[in-house]
């Protein structure tokens, strides 16, 4: 439930339409009700002055009916309008608040999730709690409110029948979706578990189909997902029983309503505390009410699955950011001379990546730094990025990086990534995400200089190419230099490209480092390669590992 | 989306009915039930108008009333176990067809080759999971919902009509307005909800972009900025769902328009019928008791339109991937695999996808015997393709791949697919014991055979620090095991299989130097009289090869290691 909670919190803004959502079900179920009590009532006082020949003033009812009936169908309307719009604010209040959490998070933290799983998480998971409100929240609270309203309007004309009703409504309201809840809570999980590992096995025969067929496995492993389809339907039958049980629970506690005030009522209309055509108002008032009733089991069978995402997704938002920010930050130095002293690092679990690293980059130096995979060298970047937390000291112009908050740091650095990422959408905006406001001029140069121009050229629309997963495939190559280019754009001192020129021939790989090193005359140049280009042009060659 | 010639616009539902067909039994069982169920609903409102008269008008003694009373209760359980056994019989209706289609589904994909599916594997993996789940509310709801429509409502005016043609008529001519707008106003919104999927997928991968390119955005110091489009773009989603819903919506309103006011309209015309004495309470008391009933089939088929979309959704991508055409990968040949060891030759070999991203263009090379060649090239560089044509999972456009100088078109596949290994990153293994694992698809192997294979492998020492040894078992996917102990499994399965050609897919990513360097071992082993080829995307994981053949977009360059990488 404080996961629920949690969410909830989150979109405190949106509480102002989502109560009125509530209220203006309550309203229209009032209608409802009110529409078929008024209707009962007129009919059978009709019977009776039709049968006693009293006269009737049939005005009021009747135009009554007509109100109510256009009431209850333009309130529906409005509040499907109220409830969805509140449902889509607070979700777009939900994306960006996660947005925010996620940034001091990453890269460190999010990358122990597979990219499956995240991916899960902030589409599957985020989209499905658009059902909190609408399914949940919304008709619990206006079931629960409209049972207190129901029982206390029948408690004006008869106190017995409302206690009845009362007690219909709240088991099967309530009760009984608490009792079947339990049992579908079971079904619910084998079902997601199934579903789960059914989309693994599949996704293992269809990716690695190869590997299957000279195995000759093929057959072994469809015969083992028709076994686990077959048990992930049958859990899904199971959940459609107590499904079908709480439609046939609610069914049976209307029909025991129903007799229940018949009785009473009859009773009541025996000792002439109640008139005949009251009792047919509270008879077809009570059946009515039974609609707000009808929500709840849906809502409290939809709570567990609600919860499990709601979970999924504070258990991302709530962690700890890996890499702290300082309490009182210190002041950016002037100086961007970097240094590394006795620096160390362990990936957690593993055994030490670096240990007792140190290096001295004074401002304007240009070093290249070698070495085995697996040595340290884009862990090293990462540090510098504060992307990772380190032992050691590393210091920018004598300040350590732990007393600068990494918003302050990141404005010095520009930096290339071991696996920059394309965003969806075009080249330009693409290469301008540092610097939006960068002019043409300063795009062309950025763009030569990291060897994008030819490529540009020759695609029809240019810099407007849409790229990225939905846009145009990029190459890895390719990816690299947009980063590239993307970081030339931005105006630091100390740039740390990481592996800018793999997947380049050696000709373009050379133009590209000599541009590069023109261009940033001046500034402080970490160079990580393994390539033999690369060390040519700088000061300082430095091998590590 | 959809360019399938053999798949039609609308084959998506008329094959999903025509698989419901098939289930008609249990369906025609549960709508039985279902209808039996609305009569008796009918009846229960007789009682209960009865017993209102009895009480009203008649003013009778309550121990009269208790038998009818009784009445509505016993036929409440009735209906109730009758519904029960409804949605019974139509979700085993459902649950025959999803197991049935489902596996169809997946042996239909995995028979056609990997290179000409037209989708990725997410897309494909997600319509046999989810999108298979998807057709149960269309059997097991819209279809039931569909008869009931037609059925209760007529029913229900059976028992009105006799009583009061008047109300009867009210309802009668109220009731075919309902699917009559709704047809109208869902037509339009039908075509504004797939916009609307479309819009939502774009939101929810926008997000999920910009939360995968966090620290490029926090290189950039750009966090903040991309924060406000996320908003903007969520608000461009509200307004223009809204938009959809307030259409949407409409066909809601008019059901319910039409059903309240000829609830209404029935409720007045009853009164002044009995207000003139020319009804009896009782009979007026069950129309306007049975009115809601005789609308409810309707509104609820309105409710599981919602079903028929998602079905039609599933179906329309389910449909298409299980009628494909699934081309003979190729057509075998005849000749054996020439024994020992296995030199393979590219001779100008080119390969292009129809989506014209990858493929490989005049590829020459050679990986002899007894080497390990690394070939190495960013994703879509076409490397991939080069071991797919050597599996044989199809052939060339143009030139020729030579095992021993006899074109691989002419070698019988079943032969040449005995003889070649694949080991994945994440090799497959089943839930099982380590023995099984290794001599899966092979019959009659001892365990001194797997104890050599295990310890070529450099697997040996592991396995046996296992309890139960070889019997030790498995989880699945190899769960219990590192990374690196699984590939060299793999590569003992290898050396029990006498595969004569292994090819590997980034053997050492992902491992710690330890580990690196005893696949590196166990490689070193495999590769005497044996020919290798390790494909990566990174140069450096790929230092341990003899030979390094680099892709740069389909073409290969042969890199000398020592002069490109000097002292390194």
């Amino acid at each position: 439930m404080r996961e629920l909670l949690k969410i909830v919190m989150a979109v405190r803004s949106q509480w102002g339409w989502m109560a009125a959502g509530i209220l203006i079900g309550v309203a229209v179920i009032a209608a409802n009700s009110l529409l078929m009590a008024v209707s009962g009532w007129f009919i059978a006082s009709m019977a009776v002055a039709g049968v006693t020949k009293v006269s009737f003033n049939y005005f009021v009812p009747s135009a009554a009916i007509r109100a109510l009936a256009i009431s209850r169908t333009v309130g529906r309307y409005i509040e499907r309008l109220v409830t969805h719009g509140a449902a889509f604010r607070a979700l777009s209040g939900l994306r960006i608040w996660l947005f925010l959490k996620l940034a001091p998070l990453s890269p460190a933290l999010l990358e122990r999730y597979s990219s499956g799983d995240l991916s899960s998480r902030l589409r599957f998971d985020i989209d499905s709690l658009e059902s909190l409100y609408l399914r949940i929240i919304a008709p619990l609270f206006t079931g629960v409110i409209s049972i207190a309203a129901a029982t206390l309007f029948v408690a004006f004309w008869s106190k017995p029948v409302a206690v009845v009703l009362f007690f219909a409504l709240i088991v099967s309201g309530l009760l009984l979706p608490l009792a079947l809840r339990r049992l579908s809570a079971v079904h619910g999980r084998e079902s997601a578990v199934s579903a789960g590992e059914l989309r693994s096995l599949v996704s293992e025969g269809i990716s690695g189909g190869a590997e299957l067929i000279l195995l000759g496995a093929v057959e072994m492993h469809a015969e083992k997902i028709d076994a686990l389809s077959a048990r992930l339907v049958s859990s899904q039958e199971k959940l459609a029983s107590v499904g079908a049980m709480a439609v046939s629970g609610l069914t049976v506690s209307l029909a025991a309503a129903l007799t229940g005030i018949l009785i009473t009522g009859a009773a009541s209309v025996s000792h002439g505390e109640m008139t005949g055509p009251q009792l047919v108002m509270l008879l077809l008032f009570s059946a009515a009410v039974f609609e707000a009733a009808g929500g709840m089991p849906a809502a409290m069978q939809m709570l567990p699955a609600a919860k499990e995402s709601a979970r999924r997704i504070t258990e991302l938002a709530d962690a700890a950011p890996p890499v702290p920010d300082p309490l009182s930050p210190a002041p950016l130095p002037a100086d961007t001379g970097i240094s590394f002293r006795n620096v160390s690092f362990a990936y957690p679990g593993s055994s030490p990546v670096l240990s007792g690293f140190s290096l001295e980059l004074p401002k304007g130096a240009k070093v290249a730094l070698t070495g085995r995979s697996g040595s340290g060298k884009s862990t090293l970047a990462q540090i510098l990025l504060r992307f990772r937390e380190y032992k050691g000291s590393v210091t920018v112009g004598g300040v350590e990086l732990k007393h600068l908050t990494a918003d302050d740091l990141l404005t010095l650095i520009s930096a290339v990534p071991q696996n920059p990422h394309i965003f969806n959408t075009s080249i330009r905006k693409n290469i301008t995400v540092a610097n939006p406001d960068a002019s043409n001029e300063e795009i062309s140069s950025a763009v030569y200089d990291a060897v994008l121009d030819e490529w540009i050229a020759s695609l029809p629309e240019g810099l407007e190419t849409m790229v990225g997963e939905m846009g145009c495939a990029v190459s890895g190559g390719e990816a690299r230099r947009i980063a590239v280019a993307r970081a030339l754009l931005q105006k630091a001192e100390i740039f740390v490209l990481d592996e800018p020129t793999e997947g380049l021939d050696p000709e373009s790989e050379r133009t590209l480092l000599a541009r590069v090193t023109r261009r940033l005359k001046g500034k402080t140049l970490l160079l990580i390669s393994h390539r033999q280009a690369a060390v040519e042009i700088v000061d300082t060659v430095v091998r590590i590992g | 989306m959809n360019t399938n010639p053999l798949y039609s616009d609308n084959r998506g539902e008329k094959w999903l009915f025509s698989e419901a067909l098939a289930l008609r039994r249990n369906l025609i069982i549960s709508i039985t039930l279902a209808v039996l169920g609305g009569v008796l609903t009918i009846i229960q409102a007789k009682v209960l108008a009865s017993a209102c008269y009895l009480i009203i008008i008649k003013h009778s003694d309550i121990r009269l009333i208790f038998p009818l009373a009784g009445w509505v209760l016993c036929i409440a359980c009735i209906r109730s176990t009758l519904s029960w056994f409804a949605e019974m019989y139509a979700a085993a209706a459902s649950s025959e067809m999803k197991i049935k289609v489902r596996s169809r589904l997946y042996r239909s994909i995995i028979s056609a080759s990997p290179l000409t599916r037209r989708m990725g594997t997410a897309p494909l993996v997600e319509a046999v999971s989810q999108g298979v789940d998807s057709l149960d509310p269309y059997i097991s709801r819209f279809l039931p919902n569909l008869a009931l429509a037609a059925v209760l409502p007529l029913l229900c005016l059976l028992f009105v009509l006799p009583v009061e043609w008047r109300a009867g008529l009210v309802l009668l001519f109220s009731a075919p307005f309902i699917p009559l707008f709704m047809i109208l106003i869902g037509k339009g919104a039908e075509e504004l909800n797939r916009k609307q999927w479309v819009r939502l997928s774009i939101m929810s991968g926008h997000l999920f972009d910009l939360i995968r390119g966090l620290p490029d955005l926090k290189i950039c110091s750009a966090v903040k900025r991309e924060a406000a489009s996320v908003v903007r773009v969520s608000e461009e989603y509200r307004i223009s769902t809204m938009s959809v819903l307030r259409v949407a919506f409409l066909s809601a309103f008019t059901l319910e328009f039409f059903t309240t006011v000829g609830t209404a309209v029935v409720a007045v015309i009853i009164g002044f019928r009995l207000l003139n004495g020319e009804l009896e309470l009782a009979d007026g008391l069950f129309i306007l008791i049975a009115a809601p009933e005789f609308y409810l089939p309707l509104r609820t088929l309105g409710l599981s339109y919602h079903s028929r979309m998602q079905g039609i959704a599933a179906a329309e991508q389910i449909a298409p991937l299980l009628f494909q055409e699934n081309p003979e990968i190729h057509a075998s040949g005849t000749l054996p695999v020439p024994a020992g060891g296995l030199i393979i030759a590219y001779e100008k070999v080119t390969f292009r996808y129809p989506s014209g991203r990858g493929g490989i263009v005049g590829a020459d090379f050679v990986l002899p015997s007894g080497t390990i060649t690394a070939l190495v090239g960013e994703s879509g560089s076409g490397k991939s393709t080069v071991a797919w044509l050597l599996l044989g999972l199809a052939s060339p456009e143009a030139g020729r791949v030579l095992v021993n100088g006899t074109d691989l078109r002419d070698i019988d596949t079943v032969d040449w697919r005995s003889r070649i290994a694949w080991i994945p990153q994440t090799p497959f293994f089943f839930c099982g014991s380590i023995r099984d694992n290794l001599i899966i698809g092979l019959t009659a192997v001892d365990d001194d055979s797997i104890r050599s294979a295990l310890d070529s492998a450099a697997a040996l020492s592991f396995v046996e620090s296992q309890p139960g040894g070889l019997d030790c078992l498995l989880g699945d996917r190899g769960a219990g095991l590192s990374g690196g102990e699984l590939r060299r499994l793999a590569i003992a399965r290898v050396f029990l299989r006498g595969a004569d050609l292994i090819i590997l897919d980034e053997p050492t990513a992902g491992l710690d130097r330890q580990s690196e360097l005893l696949v590196c071992k166990s490689l070193k082993n495999l590769s005497f009289g044996r020919t290798v080829l390790v494909i990566s995307h990174r140069e450096e994981t790929a230092g341990f090869a003899d030979r390094l053949l680099r892709f740069i977009d389909g073409r290969v360059q042969e890199v000398s290691i020592s002069e490109e990488y000097g002292n390194a």
